[in-house]
């Protein structure tokens, strides 16, 4: 029992993490009908950028390990703001380097030009900080709490509540706000946004800055738990990925949804048998999709060919 | 005053020059209308003058000023109101969410609140349905709600894009109920339409348009009595 429920919480704070990155593709792939193929190397300058100004900081070299006592939960506040600003920023690069050239064009060269915008980010990190992986405490230390008997990272705890409450923060700015309005009409029609005023391509830039913004923040969520380095976001991605597809693409809470259910799935899995993770996920992937089409949550609509 | 002048607009799709040179003006408080067959080029012109649509050649002034190439979402702020084939209301979006939309180039809060109430008398049945998703609206509705978003940016000129397109013969008379009444208010109307008649009687001037060229012009009456108009647009 206290085996399960510590599986559950791992499950549920890498499904937050999962389900944040797939917010992500959602709300591109609502106004422009693409997404960052890329988007687990923006994971890596999520968790390093922050870390790096903080042994900066201290007066240690951009790579090295920080202490626990240097990790306080300002250091972390400040050093998760950098980060989620900087990715952000990174990804207005994206939008006019990968996606502008090629979006309504038709074809998939969006497709390889995220992904390789991805690469170049990926290597880019490596010539700056090495292949090592960095050693991040978490804020809240690393002696696990005891909850009905069951022994729960502190990291864990506060991966959720941020996601969580980031994610619904989010949904109230998409349903209520002037800024979540026009983006659901981009989304919508853009011709149509443009006919009542809105600037379709400003919208899309934010859409393409909060998408990235959010990866940064999984990225430097998950730091202290995977640690920091240049070979994180990939396996991360794709079941983020997985997750934006099964609980569908065109739904952010489906997104979010289908990022705890693979989260937890993977967990309560691997405590199992661990080779089975990888396997029962997909398989449950595809079980959905041959249900569902288009998600636990998508819209049942039919893409015109 | 002449409001809107258009002079030799041409726009090509890629090959295809679908305006091939239109002229026309559009005077304050005018309601103008512009008639025509499927393809003719109505609704790119309209697109056009709403800023959707690149110009290959020609110039579009409104209220004096040259707004050739200007791009849509600047377009509503100058004053044109876009009501668009197709309607293209919000579907995924309350009916008064359509309105705040509609309002987006707007900041008097205080205005657009009045103004949502003031449409909501003006079309009861939006007022009834404020909270349901436009897209869950029969026709006649969504048009209804196209015309009123586009006024809620409170335009000087309105386009109106085939406001009867698909809608029952009732409705359609409900349609030009609410045009006629704008133009009572004053309202600076263009207004495209395949219901030749009806459009030609709630006219002062009107258009004929015919594979991007225009052919005839007149007043409503004029046209209506026309013996081309007659047989080729009123069945007659």
């Amino acid at each position: 029992m206290t085996a399960f429920l510590q599986a559950l919480a791992s499950g549920l704070a890498l499904g937050a993490i999962y389900g944040l990155i797939a917010l992500g593709f959602n709300i591109t792939y609502a106004t422009t009908k693409t997404f960052n193929f890329g988007q687990g190397a923006f994971l890596v300058p999520g968790s390093l950028v922050g870390v790096s100004l903080l042994l900066l900081a201290v007066g240690k070299p951009h790579f090295g390990n920080l202490t626990q006592a240097e990790m306080t939960m300002t250091a972390y506040v400040l050093a998760t703001i950098a980060s989620v600003v900087v990715v952000g920023a990174i990804g207005i690069a994206l939008y006019y380097c990968a996606i502008k050239p090629f979006v309504g064009a038709g074809g998939l060269n969006w497709v390889l030009s995220t992904i390789g915008f991805g690469i170049i980010m990926q290597n880019t990190a490596l010539a700056i900080w090495g292949p090592a992986s960095i050693a991040v405490p978490s804020p809240l230390g690393s002696e696990v709490w005891r909850i009905a008997g069951a022994g729960i990272r502190p990291q864990e705890v506060l991966i959720a509540v941020v996601a969580v409450a980031v994610m619904v923060g989010l949904d109230i700015v998409l349903r209520k706000t002037r800024f979540g309005k026009a983006l659901r009409a981009v989304a919508f029609n853009p011709q149509a946004a443009a006919i009542v005023g809105i600037n379709v391509e400003t919208i899309v830039i934010l859409a393409f800055v909060i998408s990235s913004a959010l990866a940064g923040l999984a990225g430097i969520l998950i730091a202290p738990i995977t640690t920091a380095s240049v070979f994180i976001g990939l396996g991360i991605a794709l079941k983020a990925f997985s997750a934006a597809i099964v609980g569908g693409l065109t739904s952010p809470r489906g997104c979010m949804l289908g990022g705890f259910l693979l989260g937890v799935v993977e967990a309560l899995v691997g405590l199992w048998r661990a080779e089975m993770r990888e396997i029962t996920i997909f398989l449950l992937i595809i079980i959905v999709l041959v249900v569902r089409p288009s998600g636990l949550m998508g819209a049942r609509s039919v893409e015109k060919i | 005053m002449t409001m809107l002048a258009i002079e030799g607009l041409k726009v090509r799709y890629g090959a295809v020059e679908a305006l091939k040179g239109i002229s026309l003006q559009v005077g304050q408080g005018e309601v103008v209308t512009l008639i025509g067959g499927n393809g003719a080029g109505k609704s790119t012109l309209m697109r056009a003058i709403g800023g959707l649509v690149k110009i290959a050649n020609g110039t579009i002034r409104f209220e004096g000023d040259d707004i050739t190439g200007i791009r849509g979402h600047d377009c509503v702020r100058l004053g044109i109101g876009h009501s668009p084939e197709g309607r293209l209301v919000f579907g995924d979006q309350s009916v008064r969410d359509n309105l705040v939309l509609g309002a987006y180039a707007r900041r008097d809060e205080d205005g657009i609140a009045r103004d949502i109430e003031r449409y909501f008398g003006v079309f009861p049945r939006l007022s009834e349905r404020q909270d349901q998703l436009a897209g869950t609206l029969s026709g006649g509705e969504q048009q209804m709600l196209a015309i009123a978003r586009a006024l809620m940016a409170r335009p000087k000129l309105l386009l109106l894009d085939e406001p009867s397109l698909g809608l029952a013969p009732l409705i359609v008379r409900e349609v030009f109920s609410v045009i006629r009444r704008l133009r009572e208010e004053g309202m600076t109307i263009l207004l495209v339409e395949q219901m030749a008649n009806q459009a030609l009687a709630i006219a002062d001037r009107a258009y004929v348009i015919e594979t991007g060229t225009i052919t005839l012009e007149g007043t409503g009456a004029e046209l209506l009595r026309d013996e081309r108009v007659r047989s080729a647009y009123l069945g007659a």
